[in-house]
């Protein structure tokens, strides 16, 4: 329980005008996803190498090394725990 | 005809279809069956090869070099393992958290065995890192069920003085026909520091003095807490992603990261300065043994036509807060450029911004010294950054993909409304950091 | 309907790369040599021969031959040695896949429209629509000798099935005569080579993976080739679905349905292009004993469900 505690207050202060753009984001995607999309026949384009969401996890393996050891912020596309005894 | 004879008829074309073939086949090409040429195909291997080598060097500061090389394998149902490994070597010097002075200053180093020397006015940096790491990451993909798949991870990372083990897993489930997926993972490392010279005691002062005389090891021994530290990581990372039509892709994550024990930089102190602004002490930093991180993210790819190129454009943003009062906005941008048939030109900008933790200061004056928690390492400060560069990449004959990529990162900390005492009129307090990224990669 | 001819050589870091459009496909021949002469007259040679064959055998083109026989209304039609030997060969086929592959199927285009851009399924036909057309599915009632064909009325002949295959192998014939450098010929998917290509090396020929729209699963498979042909059958283009059940366009000769439950794509190697596309096909018509069919066989073959 004193886990669910810090999460429920945390999100809580998060400034109200983000809550409410995720909140909509998230709304307006689950409720229109159905009528969203292709047949498996218009996927020439999605299929690309460079279409994929990660088109290069190395590349994005190394930003996201840099990245850990000189800001303060990791993570957020993929898992930004441990790794190293950077930051 | 009786029911034998029909079935003998049946088993003796099936067993001489081939040869059946190949005399009508003769027959139609009017070549002889006695030259027919004999086939000879099999399946490739099903490995596919990923290699890097990056090059991060700082202006007057930090180089690092970085190797990776990862395989992939695919299995004939569909599943996939995924091995890496990834070897970093770091030289060169890091800001040790102390301000610049308008005289020189004497620092002791990290280990204990020795002092060095920073110059009037210039930013103290301590040169004392070199470490190399190597680190193994498996993966292993497969599908559970109809439309939902699965994957579980392992890391293993070992440098001199800190060792991270982590476990990784993950469920994804598609739906819509397969136009959204909805994706939720967890992971958890547990990491060992074992630093050279030991866990100073927190906020204590640096013991500057001579390494070689008789009392310096007894002495030094009394700042130190002990000799290594732990900490655990624990993320959860959800997931969603929804193709939009036939030339666009979007994906929104928000992901809880709690990290708990030892999260001190033990390399860096607090310059204690007077109402002149000169240094009277340094102090070991503190920071606290927990830190809960959020963050949301959303990418969206777009696959643009003949008219512009058929670029496909890559931009992303990701919102970060923690219980440590830093927020960050990173906006992320990649266009590939597609040149002839076998090439491309990607350029890439990302404009990053953070705010400082509640604890950071950029030094401390002597008539407030903290007994709580307190953080001079700019990294943890209000900072802009940028990235600005381009990746070129080319396929080569046989399918193999060579590319290269340049960029420059500036980091550029700013103030977050301290006010300076007179004695560093002449100083830089905030000195921009400036990095080149190289890197060439080779895909077969 | 004439659709543009035009013919493009490009050159590589070892070969040329001959490409033009025939046959509703992308055909292209890549050669191992570096004399500019040779290629061209290869290119031109090559993609005569294709259009050559499409122009004579394309049900889809009112000049030829099968568009006569096609529209004949029963009367006899005048035959060359080509059209004579294709015949025996559709002969061979029809008695070695035990009348499951049937030239005479054509006229079930009238109700089975694959295109994979409508893909929808308002053109689905029905069981008493289909029973009609199946009167006129029948080969043992195609009369041919060396020189002349008498197709009854109402059935249509559809050279479809075979003609890309035995394009290939022709045009490899006249590659060969033309010269000795290493060729590969690959008309859509069907595809022989000569030979290995200098120093020993395999052709390296992709097969596009038929579940390529799923995430992750992108991965197409390659294959050496040193010797032979290959042929790829299968539905990752053309079908249709309609209640959530996938027709693949190859369609069984004697019920005038599509195959159930045959794997999405077979690549098969054969020593001639012919003989692979023909096993290829036998073994989808065996819908979900594809696999068994091929082994049995001894044949070497890829497939994928």
């Amino acid at each position: 329980m004193q886990v669910y505690k810090p999460v429920l207050k945390t999100f809580l202060h998060v400034n109200p005008k983000i809550k409410l753009f995720l909140l909509t984001a998230i709304t307006l995607n689950l409720s229109a996803c159905s009528s969203l999309g292709v047949e498996p026949w218009e996927r020439d384009l999605l299929a690309t190498k460079a279409m994929a969401l990660t088109s290069s996890p190395v590349d994005a393996a190394l930003d996201d090394h840099i990245y850990f050891s000189k800001e303060a912020s990791s993570g957020g596309k993929s898992f930004g725990g441990g790794g190293c005894g950077c930051n | 005809m009786s029911n034998l004879d029909g079935k003998s008829k049946t088993m003796n074309k099936k067993n001489h279809l081939k040869a059946a073939l190949s005399l009508a086949t003769s027959a139609l090409l009017g070549t002889s069956v006695a030259t027919a040429p004999v086939v000879q195909a099999k399946e490739v291997d099903e490995w596919q090869f990923d290699s890097a080598f990056l090059l991060y060097s700082e202006a007057d500061r930090v180089t690092a070099g970085e190797g990776i090389l990862a395989g992939t394998k695919t299995f004939d149902d569909g599943e996939i393992l995924a091995l890496k490994i990834t070897v970093d070597a770091l030289t060169g010097a890091s800001a040790n958290g102390a301000v610049a002075q308008p005289q020189a200053q004497t620092f002791t180093r990290p280990s204990g065995n020795g002092q060095y020397e920073i110059a009037a006015g210039e930013t103290p940096l301590d040169d004392t890192f070199h470490d190399t790491r190597v680190q193994l990451n498996a993966q292993w993909t497969q599908l559970i069920a109809d439309n939902l798949t699965g994957s579980v991870g392992g890391h293993f990372s070992k440098e001199y003085d800190y060792l991270s083990l982590g476990v990784n897993g993950n469920v994804a489930y598609d739906f819509n026909n397969k136009n959204s997926t909805f994706s939720m993972g967890l992971s958890y490392f547990q990491d060992t520091f074992t630093p050279e010279g030991g866990i100073p005691k927190p906020l204590s002062s640096m013991l500057v003095g001579d390494s070689s005389s008789p009392e310096w090891d007894k002495e030094f021994a009394k700042t130190r807490l002990g000799t290594s530290e732990d900490k655990t990581t624990a993320d959860v990372l959800v997931g969603f992603t929804q193709v939009i039509n036939r030339r666009m892709i979007t994906a929104f994550n928000y992901s809880y990261s709690m990290v708990d024990g030892y999260l001190t930089d033990p390399f860096k102190v607090a310059s204690v300065l007077n109402n002149q602004g000169i240094a009277q002490d340094y102090i070991y930093e503190n920071r606290p043994d927990s830190r809960v991180k959020q963050s949301t993210f959303m990418q969206a790819k777009y696959h643009f036509d003949d008219s512009l190129l058929n670029t496909v454009a890559d931009v992303s943003y990701r919102y970060m807060w923690d219980d440590w009062g830093i927020n960050s906005h990173t906006i992320d941008s990649r266009f590939t450029i597609p040149i002839g048939r076998v090439s491309y030109i990607e350029p890439h900008i990302r404009f990053y911004q953070q705010s400082a933790a509640d604890f950071y200061k950029p030094y401390i004056m002597d008539d407030e010294v903290p007994t709580g928690f307190i953080s001079t390492d700019y990294r943890i400060g209000e900072m802009t950054a940028v990235t600005v560069g381009a990746k070129y990449g080319v396929v080569l004959n046989g399918g193999n993909e060579l590319s290269f990529r340049l960029e420059y990162y500036r980091q550029m900390p700013t103030n977050a409304g301290f006010v300076d005492p007179d004695g560093l009129n002449s100083i830089d307090v905030y000195p921009v950091v400036e990095a080149i990224i190289a890197q060439v990669s080779y895909s077969f | 309907m004439l659709t543009k001819r035009s013919v493009k050589v490009s050159q590589a870091q070892d070969n040329y790369r001959i490409s033009f459009n025939a046959m509703a496909s992308p055909c292209e021949v890549l050669i191992q040599t570096q004399d500019k002469h040779v290629v061209e007259q290869l290119a031109q040679c090559v993609s005569d021969e294709v259009w050559r064959i499409e122009q004579k055998y394309s049900r889809y083109d009112s000049a030829s031959i099968c568009s006569k026989i096609n529209t004949s209304n029963g009367h006899d039609i005048a035959i060359d040695q080509e059209t004579y030997l294709l015949l025996n060969f559709a002969e061979q086929c029809y008695q070695l896949s035990d009348g499951l592959f049937d030239i005479s199927s054509g006229v079930l285009r009238k109700v089975w429209r694959f295109d994979s851009v409508s893909g929808e399924c308002q053109h689905f036909p029905n069981a008493a629509d289909i029973n009609k057309l199946l009167d006129f599915v029948d080969w043992p009632s195609v009369i041919y000798d060396q020189h002349s064909i008498t197709l009854p009325q109402h059935m249509e002949l559809d050279f479809g099935g075979i003609g890309k295959e035995y394009a290939v192998d022709r045009c490899l014939l006249l590659a060969k005569k033309l010269t000795d450098a290493p060729i590969l010929v690959n008309l859509g998917g069907d595809l022989a080579v000569t030979g290995a290509r200098l120093n020993n090396q395999a052709w390296q020929v992709a097969i596009e993976n038929p579940n390529r729209e799923v995430p992750g699963q992108s991965q197409d498979m390659i294959i050496a080739l040193s010797q032979g042909a290959l042929a790829t059958s299968g539905d990752a283009r053309r079908y249709l679905i309609k209640n959530g059940v996938r027709y693949g366009h190859v369609i069984n000769a004697k019920t005038g349905w599509p195959i159930v439950n045959a794997p999405r794509s077979i690549t098969t190697v054969a020593p001639q292009c012919i003989q692979a596309g023909i096993l290829a096909t036998l073994a989808l018509l065996q819908g979900e004993h594809a696999e068994q069919f091929l082994t049995e066989q001894n044949i070497t073959f890829w497939a994928r469900r």
